[in-house]
């Protein structure tokens, strides 16, 4: 199903990928946005990962062990887990178990229901499947979570009397949450529900692109897209629920107040 | 009925209630009086569990108030609070939430036709079932958190300033309503001097006990 072979870019392709990075720079520069430094920060920061972790996937591809694959899947779990709770404005040290099980549980079961159902892989663990899907749904998963959790447990605290108000008229903890996560659902997924709407007409997403850049024919990258993104909306619908399910519990006292303490800023 | 037993209670540095000890019996009505900020909401949230006093103890039928006993403080009292934010969406599924909580499935409650009957009270017409909570004035949501109070047909009503948007003749209408009822007991937190004919009614300064 290949079309033609990847060209690879050579010193010179990069030099001038470096030469198109003076336009942001002298934008920048130009206008005195103040920026200019971070800018070149993040670009040799980025250039930097992606070298060590092109070697590292290399190295991860040829050895191509389960153990070993699995084992760095929970590595990219744990930094999503890490990042989740960090930009959700709550304590990490409350939520480490329960974030990191709902990914896990959520990206681990899609990963794997792709690789036996859809691709249907001899080696379900395969690292270039495992590890470049896993990529993709956790990516969603962390971007999503953070909207879902941390609109959550903001909302519950700014409306904190709503809330009293609800298990004031009889509601359990899990009556008087549920419009709270619901709402926080909706907004989470929003912007997938969004993205898959104008998909292929306002943009191309970037796996396709890479696929097709990779010499696949365009209605292979196509079927592969739209497999991923069924798989996002379902690890994202998954993990959100479960991370809602699952810190609730770490989250409230026993006459259902909501702990002061899990926020940041507290 | 509830009972404060030389409770304290401070936010930072400053004492809400210091050494305050108070008795409410069954059937009671009770008006909390005190300039604003010195705790009568607090006490409110002291006996619905929503604060912890620092001493003391709080009594609901003779028993300390507990975590686990204060679900049922919730499940028995009707709570109408000062705040008018009382959620998003239709009139209607508002009500319908409260009645489909599963602690009131078990209660007897109030049937549609009652629902409209204090609708009809309280002078609000059948219509606003259709109208969004966003689109009521602050004198409605008032009026429509104090009927969703009344269909869960319960005895003990915490009722925290809910005729501040309303009208002279209104305010008396919801006063008359709850407190020449004699099956409840009623503590309220108002600064209308309004009284029924033929009502006792206690009042508890706060400011006395500072």
């Amino acid at each position: 199903m290949k079309m033609s072979e990847t060209i690879d870019l050579s010193g010179f392709s990069m030099v001038m990928c470096g030469v198109l990075l003076l336009v942001p720079v002298l934008v920048a520069s130009y206008l005195k946005l103040g920026i200019t430094r971070n800018l070149l920060i993040s670009t040799v920061r980025m250039a930097v990962q992606l070298v060590l972790i092109g070697f590292f996937l290399e190295f991860l591809f040829k050895l191509n062990n389960a153990f070993v694959n699995i084992a760095w899947f929970l590595v990219m779990l744990f930094a999503a887990m890490l990042s989740v709770i960090n930009n959700s404005g709550l304590k990490i040290k409350s939520f480490v178990f329960p974030v990191f099980l709902s990914l896990l549980l959520a990206n681990l079961f899609v990963v794997l229901y792709f690789n036996q159902f859809i691709v249907r892989l001899n080696f379900i663990f395969d690292a270039r499947y495992m590890i470049a899907i896993g990529g993709m749904v956790l990516g969603n998963s962390l971007r999503s979570n953070v909207v879902g959790l941390g609109d959550f447990y903001k909302a519950l605290n700014k409306d904190e009397q709503l809330y009293f108000y609800k298990l004031s008229l009889g509601a359990s903890r899990y009556e008087a949450i549920l419009p709270f996560a619901k709402r926080s659902f909706t907004s989470a997924l929003n912007p997938t529900i969004a993205t898959m709407a104008t998909m292929g007409i306002v943009s191309l997403p970037g796996m396709m692109t890479g696929q097709i850049l990779g010499g696949s024919v365009p209605l292979v990258a196509i079927k592969y897209q739209i497999a991923i993104m069924i798989a996002i909306l379902a690890s994202t619908v998954l993990s959100i629920a479960l991370s809602i399910l699952f810190t609730v519990g770490y989250s409230f006292h026993k006459n259902g107040v909501l702990k002061k303490e899990i926020f940041k800023n507290s | 009925m509830f009972e404060f037993q030389h409770v304290t209670k401070q936010f930072s540095e400053k004492f809400v209630l210091k050494d305050f000890s108070f008795k409410i019996a069954e059937g009671d009505k009770v008006n909390i009086a005190g300039r604003s900020g010195i705790g009568k909401t607090t006490l409110f949230r002291l006996l619905l569990g929503f604060e912890q006093p620092d001493s003391g103890t709080i009594c609901y039928k003779n028993k300390p108030l507990t975590d686990a006993n204060v679900w049922e403080v919730r499940r028995n009292t009707a709570y109408v609070s000062q705040d008018l934010n009382i959620g998003r969406g239709k009139v209607q599924t508002f009500f319908d939430e409260t009645m489909s909580y599963k602690a009131n499935l078990h209660h007897k409650h109030a049937t549609g036709k009652e629902l409209l009957q204090h609708l009809d009270y309280f002078e609000l017409p059948e219509t606003i079932l259709a109208k969004n909570i966003e689109e009521l004035s602050g004198g409605e949501k008032q009026r429509i958190a104090i009927v969703n109070s009344l269909i869960l047909k319960r005895n003990i009503f915490l009722l925290d300033e809910v005729t501040s948007a309303l009208d002279p003749s209104l305010k008396a209408k919801v006063l008359d309503f709850f407190l020449k009822n004699e099956n409840f007991t009623v503590l309220y937190i108002s600064h209308d001097s309004y009284l029924p004919e033929k009502t006792v009614v206690r009042t508890l300064k706060l400011d006395e006990n500072e």
